[in-house]
């Protein structure tokens, strides 16, 4: 067995734990049904993990795009309870490359499945956060100007992520990063490229879409544009983000307030 | 039928049905059924020169997937039109290389079905469902390559590891036999390949501690009539490159189609990883022969000679790709060459006589080796590029620099043409014991970057140099194989779903279409009364152009 701490899992630093605390991980209060859940479980879990599911899903589970198959570290689409979670390994996604596990696997093995699967996640309401959830969301649509390029709930720009959900698939420490280091992982649809056509004029904007053929952006005008390859001169690429860096530029305090706004952003679970 | 049909039309407005009727009546009004002849052996060997048939997976016994239709050149490619398209009714990704005999055209579909469709039209004359249990151990998906025809009949790998017969006139079941266990994790999705009398076939199980083989099986009765395992058994040479019992669980699968060289009477094949994939150290040795081009007796089976790319690889760099067999002139001789572009990203160049190594290079990014010994081909390893339970970043990733996907080769360019990946990945390696049908594979994989940030891109290899002549990018990560005609052209597929068409000598685009989905499968060409047609599978949709009449 590999030894990958839980921590290492949530992609979480020792400097992240000093901005918040996991009181408990995992959180399986809710499910009484899950007899599988110790330590040992988790380790078992992950072993049958590695092995059978993370050609498709990863070995770190955070999924594959080649594949398909969806990052389980997050929030899951497709299941909110761990009773669920064990009826799609059961059973499978119709329809799509998700198979059940083989009938003859005990339940005891797709219950420690389960486990590891709840291993990589945490209840939020577990997490404490230094900052000030209220005074995050007044920075945001204020003095931070960040709604100029995020929209929340339909509100705001265009000039950025769709912010509603984001506290779902992202820990507080990546949210953290997002603001003071936005270069560190720009998804490839916020890269921008630079299209020069065959007159010699220039159009930017963010990388909609690629594929081998063809390109589409949309500029600082929010105008959307779609040109074949080879009717072009030549186009770059930018991975880094527009994003500006709010390290220095935020006190550490307006920061913390702003994490624990992102961090709220999610859907109301239902159980 | 006719009259259904014009029956439907009535319902329709009514300046609609003359145009319908002219349209159906042009449609049907050759027969093509009673032009289906028998393929003979002597027709196989002599593939190349009825180009309006696409006798076997890879078109002709040396796999050169080069058709010497040209009618669709590199001044008119720009005017192919889709004619047709096939949906196969099961949704699962298409990795069918059709054959097309006398105007009939056989698509295999997933999980191991066979139809049978008027190559002009698209239109089913009858289809094969195979039974299946519902205990398969597959690594990769449900899909199926392609059959095999000799005489009137075609062979076909099934899933659950069998090898069954098929009446080509009317997809009547003649036999099928079990060629492995399916719940011990053999199963089967390759073309076989015909060599003279004999259905020669390969196994697949890689991933699950599998003892691959080369089997030849009697096209009359079923009957098999010579195996070669992959891994030697006791006292056989070789089998000391595998430490303790590790020989009996070492993987090696052989689950591509190999080539035949008549002159020779030599059959090249391609053996997988060993197993377990990523974890070494249970196996230790060169674990012979995965990773290798094997040279089979035509007759017997027997290994005449083995050339081992990667001895001892712990990336899963399986060397199942298509040998292509081709007469190449170097240092004032003719070489009768074998060319591959390995999965761990180098090309190389072999004396398919006697398998003597003439040379290699790296044709995509690779981290794992320093280079080839010049003598031998061996590479020589960088240290510490092994998986470890951390993880540890190497190029290739485990898909590789290339795959399963067909690589051609043209006689007019002499050039060789490969679809590659310049990727990376963090290998992993964890310990397992093998237990009969349980995946076995000692670790995995992630990648650190999203697929768009790397590399793909189609190569054309000059295999007297082994240097990259051109290259034409395309986004990441195409499985699509390749096909090179007399038109001086490579017609080829991409990841993001668009068929397209190169030119040969220079890599210059001529033409694309978007056709949605993942190219999964190599294109074909054949010809109906004058007229060529290029077919590929998408999605799960057989898509079929030619130029306007
Ligand atoms: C062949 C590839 C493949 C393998 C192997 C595989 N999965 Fe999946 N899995 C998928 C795909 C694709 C989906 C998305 C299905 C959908 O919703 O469209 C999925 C979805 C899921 C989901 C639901 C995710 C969500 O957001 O709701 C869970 C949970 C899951 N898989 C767990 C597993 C486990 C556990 C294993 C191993 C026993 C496994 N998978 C093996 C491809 C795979
Ligand atoms: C000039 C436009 C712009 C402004 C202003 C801006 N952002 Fe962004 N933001 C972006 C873009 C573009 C991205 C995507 C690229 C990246 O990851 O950096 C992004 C990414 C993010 C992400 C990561 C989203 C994810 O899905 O991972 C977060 C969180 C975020 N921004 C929060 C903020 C906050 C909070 C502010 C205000 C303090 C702000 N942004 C101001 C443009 C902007």
């Amino acid at each position: 067995m590999g030894q990958i701490s839980p921590l290492r899992w949530l992609g979480l630093s020792a400097a992240a734990l000093s901005a918040f605390i996991v009181t408990s991980l995992p959180s399986h209060g809710e499910d009484a049904g899950n007899l599988y859940n110790t330590a040992v479980d988790i380790r078992l879990g992950q072993r049958y993990f590695e092995r059978q599911c993370s050609r498709c899903h990863g070995f770190d589970a955070k999924g594959n795009d080649e594949t398909g198959a969806p990052d389980l570290t997050g929030r899951l689409n497709r299941a909110s309870s761990d009773a669920g979670i064990f009826n799609i390994i059961r059973e499978g996604v119709p329809g799509t490359a998700m198979l059940p596990v083989d009938s003859e696997v005990p339940d005891a093995t797709v219950w420690q499945l389960v486990s590891y699967i709840g291993s990589l996640r945490y209840d939020p309401a577990s997490v404490e956060l230094a900052g000030d959830a209220d005074s995050g969301a007044r920075l945001f649509n204020g003095a931070a100007d960040c709604s100029s390029c995020h929209m929340i709930e339909g509100e705001g720009g265009r000039m950025g992520p769709d912010l509603s959900r984001v506290g779902e698939n992202s820990t507080p420490d990546d949210l953290m990063t997002a603001l003071v280091n936005p270069d560190a992982d720009v998804d490839p649809r916020w890269w921008q490229l630079r299209v020069t056509d065959r007159e010699g004029s220039v159009r930017q904007g963010f990388r909609m879409n690629e594929d081998s053929f063809s390109l589409r952006i949309m500029d600082d005008n929010a105008e959307l544009w779609s040109y074949p390859k080879n009717r072009i001169a030549n186009y770059d690429r930018i991975e880094t983000s527009t994003m500006p860096s709010y390290d220095g530029r935020l006190t550490e305090s307006e920061l913390d307030d702003l994490v624990a706004y992102l961090f709220s952003l999610r859907r109301e679970v239902q159980q | 039928m006719k009259k259904i049909t014009l029956a439907i039309t009535c319902l329709l407005a009514s300046w609609q049905v003359t145009a319908q009727e002219t349209a159906q009546e042009q449609q049907f009004s050759t027969v093509i059924t009673p032009a289906f002849t028998p393929v003979t052996w002597e027709r196989l060997v002599d593939a190349r020169n009825e180009p309006e048939n696409w006798l076997m997976y890879s078109g002709t016994l040396d796999s050169q997937r080069y058709s010497l239709l040209d009618q669709v050149t590199t001044d008119n490619v720009h005017q192919l039109e889709m004619q047709w398209s096939y949906q196969i009714p099961v949704i699962d990704r298409a990795e069918t290389v059709p054959l097309v005999v006398d105007g009939i055209m056989f698509i295999t579909e997933a999980p191991s079905n066979v139809v049978a469709v008027d190559a002009r039209t698209g239109r089913e004359y009858w289809r094969y469902d195979h039974e299946m249990p519902d205990d398969l151990r597959i690594c990769c998906g449900r899909n199926n390559r392609g059959v095999a025809i000799l005489g009137e009949t075609l062979f076909m790998s099934t899933l659950d590891a069998h090898l069954v017969a098929i009446d080509a006139r009317t997809g009547n079941l003649l036999w099928d036999v079990e060629v492995a266990a399916h719940d011990a994790g053999y199963s089967k999705t390759a073309a076989p390949l015909i060599v003279k009398d004999k259905v020669v076939t390969g196994i697949a199980g890689g991933e699950f501690g599998i003892r691959g083989f080369i089997d030849a099986y009697d096209p009359e009765t079923g009957e098999r009539i010579w195996r070669t395992y992959a891994i030697p058994g006791p006292g056989e040479f070789g089998n000391d490159t595998w430490s303790d019992d590790s020989w009996r669980t070492g993987g090696a699968a052989t689950w591509l189609t190999g080539s035949y060289d008549p002159d020779l009477n030599l059959i090249y094949w391609g053996t997988g990883n060993p197993g377990p994939d990523w974890n070494g150290d249970v196996r230790l040795g060169d674990n012979l022969y995965s990773d290798s081009a094997l040279a089979l007796n035509g007759d017997t089976g027997e290994i005449d000679w083995h050339f081992q790319f990667t001895p001892h690889d712990v990336h899963d760099y399986d060397s199942i790709q298509i040998p292509i067999l081709a007469d190449i002139e170097m240092d004032g001789r003719t070489v009768k060459s074998m060319l591959w572009a390995n999965r761990n990203a180098f090309f190389y160049t072999i004396d398919r006589a006697n398998g003597e190594f003439l040379h290699g290079k790296p044709y995509a990014t690779q981290t794992w080796a320093e280079g080839l010994d010049p003598v031998s081909g061996r590479p020589i390893r960088v240290p510490g590029m092994a998986p470890t339970y951390e993880g540890t970043l190497v190029a290739p990733p485990i898909v590789g620099a290339t795959n399963w996907y067909s690589p051609g080769y043209s006689q007019d360019t002499g050039l060789f043409y490969v679809t590659s990946f310049d990727g990376a990945q963090e290998f992993f390696k964890r310990d397992e014991d093998y237990e009969e049908g349980e995946r076995f594979t000692g670790g995995g994989g992630r990648y650190l970057q999203p697929m768009d940030a790397f590399h793909s891109s189609i190569r054309a290899i000059d295999p007297t140099t082994a240097d990259i002549v051109w290259e034409f990018p395309i986004m990441p990560r195409s499985s699509a194989g390749i096909t090179t005609t007399a038109g001086g052209l490579v017609f080829t597929g991409s990841a993001d779903g668009y068929f397209f068409a190169l030119d040969a000598a220079t890599g210059d685009e001529l033409w694309n279409i978007s056709l949605g989905a993942r190219v999964h499968a190599a294109p074909m060409t054949y010809a109906i009364d004058g007229r060529q047609y290029v077919t590929i599978a998408s999605g799960n949709v057989v898509y079929t152009f030619a130029l306007e009449e």
